[in-house]
């Protein structure tokens, strides 16, 4: 093998096969990376409770003047209009923000002494829109305790404006779930005492929230007249860049809370952004390959004597490849090998801001980019191995 | 047998073309032949390297076209062996080199052994000389040493020593009749003026 080899690399151009080697390094890199960070960043914006949750939306009717006007009436969401919804292809799923019916004060006191009391409401969403994981979001008819969940934005707004002006504790969120609120439910005639513990703070609803099942039963005992009409509506989307829903929101009117689709135009573009990169990438990977296949078909053009010499003296048209594929899927090799190694250096220096900036940001590892460049090489060395063999079946076959 | 380029001829005649020949192991022949009659396609043929002719050219009784590349490959290295007119040696191969290469393939002969036919060929002292910084009387006399390292039923010497004075054309008619007489193989020489002279059993006219 070594004569054979001595033979064959006469010819070989050092030039063309560094400019293949870093063109493929630099594409096969840029893929890796664009690929990378994106398996890295999209949690972010698609993790539940995290950055930004992405596919959930909450509408509601625009409040105007003329509502106003006309007497107060709160705007609310027929069943005909949540079907149009549920029909709409971007909708996955809508659930409904159930309103108390009956009137709520909460509390805090000692001895049953109301030392302040206020006036609030609650609402309810189907279980499965919840954002916050606990074991203690469940109720069952007849319980005193109620767990509720509260706006994030309200322990900022308390911690952050109203206890610093005051000059009052700062809370964290364990010790607000070690405080039982009284609250007093008032409606058909009763009025009942039960406890309230906030068991949670969700980023996604923007509300006082209580399992669906105790709204259910409480509505039930002290509004049974009142039907329960939604006035917010949670819908679950496929994709929030689609601009079919802000479309359809325009057209009838609904408004979104919290640029829930702005969020979603985020992910979106860092989609295409990624998509760019790694079809520059791609791109540059394939000229780069372009640039190897001319560069062994000159070679092995320069070197037809040799090889069909080779040939006529009992050599078979694999042992006469071989010299070359291992050229070529050697060189694939070591650019898969060094673009890895790079990938893990980059990525070891961006991963380190991203989980300052986001503690929470899980780690999905390298192995699917590596699966991705493993897959490139494949691809890569296949087609290689196939064109080489080729040229020598045509040599052999003295089609020259 | 005849080559495609010939059909449109007439005036195709001799010992070759158009009949029926066949070459036995342990033969001895000689192809006569003037230029551009073919014998070098001749050997193309005969070694599968081209294929232009119509006709059957049989091996063992087996149709040669029906031949698959590995099958060629294993009768290359084990059946038939040429000695190319046009040499087809290795120019950036030295001389041992040249020869070591196809016996790397066929283990065929110790180094001693061809480390000896170079003594007796008198090119001892080129052994390490690049092929292509050779005499062609030297490069033939290497060419046949590396058509020499594998085993044969028939050796195909087309026009061996047109470059060769009468005492090494003499050694070397000598060390080729000495293998193919060992492996009882038949040879096959062709020319067009200078041969080997040996006791041929027949001559063809091409």
């Amino acid at each position: 093998m070594n004569l054979v080899w001595k033979l064959l690399r006469q010819h070989i151009s050092i030039g063309q096969l560094g400019g293949f080697f870093m063109a493929n390094l630099f594409g096969m890199l840029i893929v890796l990376i664009g690929f990378q960070f994106y398996q890295d960043v999209i949690p972010l914006f698609t993790q539940n409770d995290g950055f930004i949750r992405q596919d959930f939306i909450i509408i509601s009717k625009k409040v105007n003047t003329t509502g106003l006007l006309g007497g107060g009436s709160v705007r609310v969401f027929t069943p005909e209009e949540m079907d149009e919804l549920r029909s709409q292809p971007f909708c996955k799923e809508v659930g409904a923000f159930t309103g108390s019916l009956y009137k709520v004060a909460a509390g805090m006191g000692i001895e049953d002494v109301a030392s302040f009391t206020t006036e609030m409401f609650f609402e309810s969403v189907p279980d499965r829109y919840i954002d916050v994981e606990t074991d203690k979001w469940r109720y069952a008819p007849g319980d005193r305790l109620i767990p509720i969940i509260l706006p994030r934005s309200y322990l900022t707004l308390y911690n952050f404006g109203f206890a610093q002006s005051r000059s009052l504790p700062q809370l964290s969120e364990g010790v607000i779930g070690l405080i039982n609120m009284n609250i007093y439910i008032r409606g058909n005639g009763r009025q009942d005492l039960y406890e309230g513990r906030v068991v949670g703070f969700s980023n996604r609803l923007n509300t006082i929230l209580v399992p669906e099942s105790f709204m259910k039963w409480s509505n039930g005992q002290y509004a049974p007249a009142l039907p329960a009409v939604p006035a917010r509506l949670i819908v679950e989307v496929d994709n929030p860049a689609d601009d079919r829903i802000a479309r359809f929101m325009q057209e009838r009117g609904y408004e979104t809370e919290d640029n829930k689709l702005d969020a979603g135009r985020m992910t979106y573009f860092l989609k295409v952004i990624s998509g760019i990169v790694m079809t520059v990438g791609l791109t540059i990977c394939l000229l780069s390959f372009y640039i190897l296949m001319l560069s062994i078909f000159l070679l092995v053009q320069k070197n037809t004597k040799k090889l069909q010499n080779l040939l006529l003296i009992g050599y078979s048209p694999l042992q006469v490849s071989l010299p070359y594929q291992l050229l070529t899927v050697g060189m694939n090799l070591l650019v898969l090998l060094l673009s890895f190694g790079m990938l893990c250096i980059v990525r070891s220096w961006y991963m380190a801001t991203l989980t300052a900036l986001f503690p929470k940001i899980g780690d999905n590892g390298t192995g699917l980019s590596f699966c991705i460049g493993l897959l490139l090489f494949a691809a890569v060395s296949i087609v290689n191995m196939y064109a080489v063999h080729r040229k020598v079946i045509n040599i052999w076959r003295n089609k020259l | 047998m005849l080559p495609a380029v010939f059909v449109s001829r007439t005036d195709v005649e001799g010992d070759i073309w158009k009949q029926d020949v066949t070459f036995e192991r342990g033969g001895l022949y000689l192809i006569e032949a003037a230029s551009g009659t073919g014998k070098s396609s001749l050997c193309s043929y005969i070694l599968g390297h081209r294929s232009d002719y119509e006709g059957t050219l049989l091996f063992d009784g087996r149709d040669t076209r029906t031949l698959k590349t590995a099958e060629w490959v294993k009768l290359r290295r084990h059946s038939i062996s040429l000695l190319f007119q046009e040499l087809r040696l290795f120019p950036e191969l030295t001389a041992y080199e040249n020869v070591a290469i196809k016996n790397n393939l066929t283990k065929h002969k110790s180094r001693e052994q061809i480390l000896h036919w170079f003594d007796e060929l008198g090119i001892a002292d080129k052994m390490g000389v690049k092929a292509g910084r050779m005499s062609y009387g030297q490069q033939q006399r290497v060419a046949l040493m590396r058509a020499l390292v594998q085993p044969f039923d028939f050796l195909f010497a087309d026009e061996p020593v047109s470059h060769l004075d009468d005492e090494n054309s003499r050694i070397m008619g000598r060390i080729l009749m000495e293998e193919a007489r060992a492996q009882g193989a038949g040879v096959i020489v062709t020319s067009i003026g200078r041969h080997i002279d040996l006791a041929y059993d027949k001559i063809y006219r091409l």
